[in-house]
């Protein structure tokens, strides 16, 4: 099973682990003690309202923000701090620089760099991160633009795209670091709704070829095709976790139950 | 013309070699205000942008007076009174590269500090996920986007370091508008010399704006076409 029911039961070899996880904005506990276990080669959905903390856990987990307690591991070393001698002290720049490769993230507005083609885009961090030689990296981001459809578009700058071709380059960005773990904030959400289906395409191809991911999104029906667990976060708590095809089918949890019919509702 | 004046440049050419002085140490004085403008601002920029408060208020309070005072009084108090005050004494270029240094700095750390800031945080964000450190970003991703976007108010601020380049001349610096002075004195043609000052002045600046022009419709055409 991807995930542990209520966190508590430690699945040895979770690929992330995460505990008793908080975050504040100010006066604002966003998130209020997260327990989670995802398991390697598994494809975890967050599901939840806006608001619900959904994308603020996804930042925690590749630090862009900052826990305000509780940890996150991945596969066992802690994201953000060191745990030398039991006291949690920041780690430098550098050293979360180098966790953070492990785990690509795709966002929402893409946040591709306009003044690098689309080639350049997905070559800038093999190239100045991991420092791999240039020929190679080519190769590789050659092949993996190829893999989201848009060999014939490696040398277009992201002005030249459509959104939903942005978000594929994206998508080949976060893969060429070879990442353990993608991370997807809500990577259709920005789309006209007839770009999202390319999107999904790829997301979908990568699930099957067995990557790691965890993936916040509003789009239930593709959440329920392709995720092993859904977890539906309800302010700030875990509220519902399980299968997708319990939680789209046989939850008898009332949260989870009032969201997915005001999502029908909406969205037909 | 009914004013009867007789305008007479021939007087005036007779002295092209003071001129030709006076344009290679304007250029030099204004070469290197440039530079060391540019990477005072930019470490202005740096300092305040990333430290703790007492910094930030200092650097604030430091670009704000180099903004706010003239640059002649700048000029005049590096020269004299600095000397008087730490036994330190500068000659004239070098006084006027110091004083247009220090002023220019504070306009362009805040040129800096537009450029920056109008950079979306969602790109700084994606360099930070590909595991970049901030020295990689400021290089590759921030440093570059941060530039073009700033590149005409650049162009600007260095076309006006080259016009006060000629305010060095009040502490006798022999600078376009300093020999030109010397000229008009002499020959007591101060209109014509004046026009060749003008000329001089306009001769520098508009291949340099053309340029930039240029460079900034090519940049824009590639990125965002």
């Amino acid at each position: 099973m991807a995930a542990s029911m209520h966190g508590t039961q430690t699945t040895a070899n979770a690929l992330l682990s995460i505990r008793k996880l908080r975050k504040s904005f100010a006066a604002i506990e966003v998130l209020k003690g997260i327990d989670l276990d995802i398991g390697r080669n598994q494809v975890v959905g967050f599901i939840g309202a806006s608001g619900s903390g959904k994308s603020t856990l996804l930042r925690c987990i590749n630090f862009l923000e900052e826990p305000t307690a509780g940890e996150i591991r991945l596969e066992g070393e802690l994201i953000g701090f060191s745990d030398r001698g039991g006291k949690h002290t920041k780690l430098s720049s550098g050293e979360i620089s180098r966790q953070r490769r492990q785990m690509a993230m795709v966002f929402q507005q893409f946040n591709l760099w306009p003044h690098k083609t689309a080639l350049e885009n997905v070559m800038e961090g093999p190239l100045i991160v991991q420092k791999a030689p240039k020929a190679e990296v080519e190769e590789r981001a050659v092949g993996l633009l190829k893999k989201v459809g848009l060999e014939d578009r490696l040398h277009s700058y992201p002005s030249r795209l459509s959104g939903g071709q942005q978000q594929r380059v994206a998508i080949a960005r976060a893969l060429a670091l070879q990442p353990k773990v993608m991370l997807f904030d809500e990577p259709t959400s920005a789309l006209d709704p007839e770009l999202v289906g390319d999107v999904l395409k790829v997301i979908s191809q990568l699930a099957e070829e067995g990557m790691s991911m965890v993936i916040v999104t509003h789009e239930m029906h593709f959440a329920h095709q392709i995720c092993d667990t859904v977890v539906f976060l309800d302010q700030g708590v875990i509220a519902d976790i399980g299968p997708a095809d319990h939680i789209f089918g046989g939850t008898t949890n009332k949260r989870t139950l009032e969201f997915l019919s005001r999502y029908l509702e909406r969205n037909g | 013309m009914q004013s009867g004046y007789e305008w007479d440049f021939g007087v005036v050419l007779q002295y092209r070699e003071v001129f030709l002085r006076a344009i290679g140490t304007t250029l030099a004085l204004a070469v290197t205000i440039i530079i060391c403008g540019m990477i005072l601002g930019l470490v202005l920029y740096l300092l305040r942008a990333n430290t703790w408060r007492p910094v930030y208020l200092l650097i604030t309070a430091i670009v704000e007076v180099l903004r706010a005072v003239p640059p002649l009084v700048l000029l005049v108090w590096i020269y004299y009174c600095m000397p008087i005050l730490t036994g330190l004494s500068l000659n004239g270029f070098q006084t006027g590269v110091l004083a247009l240094s220090l002023y220019s700095a504070a306009f362009y750390s805040e040129i800096f500090r537009a450029g920056f800031q109008s950079i979306e945080k969602g790109q700084i964000e994606a360099a930070f996920s590909v595991g970049m450190t901030r020295t990689q970003i400021l290089r590759r991703i921030t440093g570059p986007l941060a530039f073009q976007r700033i590149f005409p108010p650049l162009v600007s601020q260095c076309v006006l370091v080259i016009k006060n380049t000629s305010l060095a001349g009040y502490i006798a610096v022999a600078e376009i508008l300093y020999q030109g002075q010397q000229i008009s004195i002499r020959t007591f043609r101060p209109l014509e010399v004046l026009t060749i000052v003008a000329l001089i002045f306009l001769a520098i600046i508009l291949p340099l704006t053309f340029l930039a022009n240029v460079l900034e419709a090519k940049y824009r055409k590639k990125y965002f076409g």
